[in-house]
């Protein structure tokens, strides 16, 4: 391959252009945490307003047992909602699929209340379902819901005319066609749901944890801002950050892992 | 089974394809064309009168998968192989009686060896091979095409028409054939029906005299310039 200079030339620009890629971002953060410590250390500001990013480091360090105790409920509450939510989310459309006079009298009032942003949705919720752990994983759920609907009433439905007219030329029953053609359909629209859900769940976990919590993620943050502790603030977001990256990440590999054509190219 | 099987389809249309014949539809768009094949193959339902395809009901044809459809589209299934693709018959409603294997079928239409392939990996005109494999699964007695090579670049589009007559002799179906391209209806037909429009019917039935088996050489002998020429003819008086 690389007896052509102009094809070795080109490999060696591409590896370039790889490690750049991997490479600047790095230095892009790096450069920022610099400037984050530069700037507490030039103003002087004072710790209960903003903490230097190597207190962050050390509280993350020290009180990486309360940081972990307090997650434990949050995760257990943003999993249980999104498993919950999107398997009910899932349900609804596939019935909304079959059966049109639900679908019309519902539909347009589910996209309406998807379009509600989560923080006010939440409090909402809050007031109805009261405090506990029940309640956290019922708002987690409910925000999974909406979007996960939505994304699995489409795609259901995104199937071809001439597929459907396919299905039918083979004597198809409506499992069949549930089973071999929508179902397939639908799975990419599911997974840029579920990867919106991922997050989500995390942030209604939290917000729900908010009013009326002694333990998680959120309690910790209302804790620590009301005790102007900053460097515990920015450490018990951190440590939810990192968790609700992970779990958008598994889902992706999850996404790469049962799609492997390439969606939208079809025919 | 009889010797000829008649249909009857959009109302005041009825013509009687013989089997193992090739019959082309020509007619300009709006005629009908399209919608005639659904009929036969009861994708649409008549609004009144009734459908009669080799001596039962539409319905009944279909369920016993007299009826093979091959779609403007390739409507192949993204996330199943070509192989898959072809096989998908045979676990829905019930499968097949019998006839050539989904292989066997994969390298008739010259698809030998891209068995494992994805559709997106295809280009138009294997895609397209690949959906008439898949209706050819099963032994159908009629094969119903949909201007099938419309999408297809000229080059493409004349060496499928060649390899149809190919898989058309082999197989021995009954093939109807739906195209707004005069010459393909003249070099694919044993017959010509030309379509007029609104309401769709029967203009008239052309028959085509020309030697078997067709090859390319011939459409640019002055036989086949007269035909087109005639059919043209009769396509402007629609």
């Amino acid at each position: 391959m690389s007896d052509d200079p102009a094809q070795a030339i080109w490999q060696a620009a591409q590896a370039r252009l790889r490690w750049k890629r991997r490479l600047l971002p790095l230095i892009g953060a790096l450069a920022l945490l610099l400037l984050w410590w530069a700037l507490v250390a030039f103003f002087q500001v004072k710790p209960f307003i903003a903490p230097a990013p190597q207190v962050v480091a050390i509280t993350l360090w020290q009180k990486a047992d309360i940081l972990f105790a307090n997650l434990i409920p949050t995760a257990i509450e943003a999993l249980s909602g999104f498993l919950i939510g999107n398997a009910v989310a899932i349900a609804i459309a596939t019935l909304f699929v079959h059966r049109k006079t639900i679908e019309m009298a519902f539909f347009p009032i589910v996209v309406l209340i998807n379009s509600i942003p989560v923080v006010a949705k939440a409090p909402i919720l809050v007031l109805l379902l009261g405090n506990g752990l029940a309640p956290k994983i019922a708002i987690a759920a409910v925000i999974c819901f909406f979007p996960t609907l939505v994304n699995m009433v489409r795609g259901l439905e995104a199937v071809s005319p001439q597929a459907l007219e396919l299905m039918h030329v083979l004597s198809a029953s409506k499992w069949e066609v549930f089973r071999r053609l929508r179902l397939p359909t639908s799975i990419p629209y599911l997974f840029s749901a579920l990867k919106i859900a991922a997050s989500t769940a995390v942030v209604g976990a939290i917000v729900g944890e908010w009013i009326g919590s002694q333990e998680g993620i959120g309690a910790l943050i209302i804790q620590a801002t009301y005790n102007f502790d900053s460097a515990l603030l920015y450490a018990t977001v951190i440590t939810g950050s990192v968790f609700s990256v992970g779990f958008f990440l598994t889902i992706r590999m999850l996404e790469r892992l049962c799609v492997r054509w390439v969606p939208g190219q079809q025919s | 089974m009889s010797e000829r099987a008649a249909v009857t389809a959009l109302d005041n249309v009825s013509f009687e394809l013989e089997q193992g014949g090739f019959l082309t539809l020509l007619g300009p768009s709006g005629c009908g064309k399209s919608t005639l094949l659904r009929v036969v193959a009861d994708i649409i339902a008549p609004a009144q009168g009734e459908v009669r395809v080799l001596g039962q009901s539409a319905d009944a044809a279909r369920r016993q998968r007299d009826i093979g459809f091959v779609f403007q589209d390739a409507t192949l299934l993204p996330w199943r192989t070509a192989l898959d693709n072809v096989r998908l018959p045979l676990e829905i409603g019930g499968g097949v009686r019998s006839g050539r294997s989904p292989e066997d079928l994969l390298r008739l239409v010259g698809l030998g060896g891209w068995e494992k392939s994805f559709p997106h990996e295809l280009s138009g005109g294997m895609r397209q091979r690949v959906s008439i494999a898949r209706a050819l699964l099963g032994d159908p007695k009629i094969l119903l095409m949909d201007e099938p090579f419309g999408a297809l670049d000229e080059i493409t589009r004349d060496r499928l028409n060649d390899e149809l007559l190919h898989i058309w002799r082999e197989t021995g179906t009954t093939i109807l054939f739906v195209t707004h391209s005069i010459h393909e209806a003249a070099y694919l037909g044993q017959s010509v029906m030309v379509l007029a429009a609104r309401p769709g019917r029967v203009r008239e039935i052309v028959k085509v005299d020309l030697p078997e088996p067709r090859t390319l050489a011939m459409r640019d002998t002055a036989d086949f310039a007269a035909l087109a020429g005639r059919l043209r003819r009769i396509l402007e008086t629609c």
